[in-house]
């Protein structure tokens, strides 16, 4: 049995399914090192996976419709940056207002456009970018199939958010948009004293996070599920803050946690399929990305440390 | 020190009425408004929908009644979160709190006979509450002991609370039949309906007592109202919970453990979202199932921001927000308008609340403009 569930599938699914919280990961990573907490991911991703399959469904292409998600997970931001940089609000309050905003506005705007609650018209996934033949020669090609399985055989958006792990993790510590991007989060006031704009850059890294929660969203509905659900994300912008505290405010670090998540899913999907010889209920399986969130946040909090300067508003002197 | 001292009650004296009341109130006035902005411009009719919405919840006793059965739970799970909220605790997870208060009465009253309502009735409540300030119980000890954002385990208990409910109501607890649901509980152990504690001739005389599906829950929650408020004002308790609230640091150089206060807050904001279960347990649906809760826990963050935190303020908004969920449906029927815009003028009123600024801005400008005329 064990042998059928150890599969180059499995490693594949943990991939897919890590994909949408490493991108809100990311985003909150950034967010969080300019000094903003971000718990509206949940909302963001949503929105985008919302406008994503709408446009999808509007025009037959989904790429304008992963274009959309991006630029409505911005837009959404956008009243977030507006509450807690100009007017100083709460910022978990804010971010509540805008989980709750986003499950409002997607549902409403269903039933405005389509007619009915629940989930819209199928748009069909995205196909994946390679297509290699797998191999049946011998001890080389069980190798190339594994490989061929897990890495290659995946959608853009999977790729995007390995380059932009990459990248981000790049731009944070090798340059000086990084440099004024973590001393934000750290002493704002310093960065005010050399003559950096806290608001603008405190602005551009909430806007930056809520186009990766977008494409995160994206990523749900254009190429794993194929159409919207309400409140399809399901928590995921939370497991996401949890693996951005887990990968301790990098974006490389952030995407190998949510490998982590994406695997105990990956591995309760495929657990299930065995669910007559385990005999365990499939709720129990559920539960297993949620009782891993909290169980990896008791073991890691106290060695892990945040910003300074995290969820506090910047008042200019 | 002495001068601050005198200056303070005066200023602080304005503070709450313009504050507490008037921020308030201007930020569900200013929400409705976006609100039908949003209305308009999606084509619908805003002054139909509204009216529709009013008739809905207040244009009759019945229509009252429905409102107060709504906004039952909701001042409970209202007060869990002001709780919290003074201890700068966000008990974002008070659904599932919720959830497990409704399992254990569901449970309890079922499996516990024999006893009779007097003292049934109470039991279970407490029961629900001890099963709410267990399942906050974690969270809270992480938070205290490892600084584990409440905000991020509360949440995710509130996941594992309803997945395990929806085994246990297909499993173990399922009542015999189709429908996955638990046994229903035994008059005995039922909030009953405040109509039927009155006689027939009773209603006919006082016809504003005829409220339809309101039962004594509204009772029990009010009575928690007050009986928060009382913790929060008189007891050392309370102001333990105020204290850390306001600044921890000092509240541990003044003896205070912030570690023990942060635990019992959480464990008692759970405890009224326990209650908040076990009302719609045994006065509305009276066993448990999947969908038992519309979210009540999250709107409970809605009532405690619009009541700025006070118990008693979590009331009215409480009334408020049961109302706009009583009349949802009528304005659905007959103005078309899709109920998910309640979801959405909850959101505004929270941001508007927490955006303060706005208003002391508009009021600042306002004062600017005056003494500029002035001079």
């Amino acid at each position: 049995m064990l042998g059928d569930i150890i599969t180059p599938d499995l490693f594949a699914s943990a991939l897919r399914m890590a994909t949408p919280l490493a991108l809100a990961a990311i985003g909150g990573t950034i967010c969080e090192r300019s000094g903003v907490v971000n718990i509206a991911l949940e909302g963001m991703m949503l929105v985008g996976a919302f406008f994503g399959t709408v446009i999808t469904l509007a025009t037959g292409n989904a790429w304008l419709g992963i274009i959309a998600a991006v630029v409505s997970g911005v837009a959404v931001s956008a009243i977030h940056a507006f509450a807690s940089i100009n007017l100083r609000s709460d910022q978990v309050v804010s971010g509540t207002a805008i989980n709750i905003l986003a499950l409002g506005v997607t549902g409403f705007m269903m039933e405005r456009l389509y007619g009915h609650p629940g989930t819209t018209d199928p748009t069909g996934t995205l196909g994946p970018v390679f297509k290699f033949a797998m191999s049946d020669d011998g001890f080389f090609g069980t190798i190339w199939n594994w490989i061929n399985g897990i890495f290659l055989s995946h959608t853009p958006i999977v790729y995007m958010a390995i380059i932009i792990a990459i990248v981000a993790q790049w731009a944070m510590f090798r340059t000086r948009w990084g440099l004024h991007l973590r001393a934000l989060g750290e002493h704002p006031r310093a960065v005010d004293t050399v003559g950096v704009s806290v608001i603008r850059g405190r602005w551009i890294a909430v806007l930056m996070s809520g186009g990766l929660a977008g494409l995160a969203g994206a990523n749900l509905t254009l190429e794993q599920v194929g159409s919207f659900t309400e409140n399809m994300t399901n928590g995921r912008g939370f497991i996401a803050l949890a693996a951005n505290i887990f990968g301790h405010w990098t974006p490389v670090g952030s995407y190998l946690a949510s490998l982590l998540f994406g695997f105990a899913d990956a591995l309760q999907i495929k657990l299930q399929i065995f669910r007559g010889e385990i005999n365990i209920p499939p709720q129990f399986f559920l539960m297993l990305p949620y009782v891993l969130t909290v169980v990896v946040l008791a073991g890691v909090i106290g060695r892990a440390v945040g910003p300074a300067a995290v969820g506090k508003p910047y008042e200019k002197e | 020190m002495s001068e601050t001292r005198e200056t303070l009650p005066a200023q602080k004296a304005w503070m709450s009425v313009a504050q507490k009341v008037g921020i308030p109130l201007a930020s569900v006035v200013l929400a409705i408004i976006v609100g039908s902005v949003i209305m308009w411009t999606s084509g619908y009719d805003p002054v139909a929908a509204f009216a529709a919405l009013f008739k809905g919840s207040f244009g009759g006793p019945k229509q009252i009644g429905d409102t107060l059965l709504r906004s039952t739970p909701l001042i409970l799970t209202g007060l869990a979160l002001a709780y919290g909220f003074r201890a700068n605790l966000f008990n974002i997870g008070a659904e599932g709190q919720l959830f497990m208060g409704g399992l254990a009465v569901a449970w309890l009253g079922v499996a516990v006979t024999g006893l009779p309502w007097i003292i049934m009735v109470p039991m279970l409540l407490l029961a629900s509450m001890l099963a709410g300030a267990a399942w906050a119980f974690v969270p809270a000890i992480l938070k205290a002991r490892v600084g584990a954002h409440e905000v991020i385990t509360t949440m995710m208990f509130s996941y594992i609370a309803r997945y395990i409910v929806s085994w246990l109501v297909v499993g173990p607890l399922k009542a015999p039949g189709q429908i996955p649901q638990t046994v229903a509980l035994p008059t005995g152990a039922q909030l009953p309906r405040i109509q039927t504690l009155f006689g027939e001739s009773t209603l006919d005389a006082l016809p504003f007592l005829n409220l339809g599906r309101t039962h004594l829950g509204i009772v029990v929650a009010l009575v928690a109202a007050l009986f928060v408020w009382f913790i929060l004002k008189y007891t050392t308790l309370g102001y333990e919970n105020r204290a850390v609230g306001f600044n921890p640091w000092a509240s541990e150089t003044g003896g205070i453990s912030v570690q023990w206060t942060t635990v019992k807050a959480l464990c008692i904001s759970g405890a009224f979202a326990g209650l908040a279960g076990a009302v719609e347990v045994m006065g509305v649906h009276y066993r448990i199932f999947d969908q038992f809760s519309s979210g009540f826990g999250f709107t409970g963050i809605a009532v405690a921001l619009l009541a700025k935190n006070h118990p008693l303020g979590v009331i009215p908004a409480a009334i408020l927000f049961g109302g706009l969920t009583a009349g949802a449906g009528t304005m659905q029927l007959e103005a078309g308008v899709p109920q998910k815009i309640i979801l959405i003028i909850q959101a505004l009123v929270i941001f508007f609340v927490a955006a303060e600024e706005i208003f002391k801005w508009f009021i600042k400008r306002r004062q600017k403009e005056a003494l500029s005329h002035a001079g």
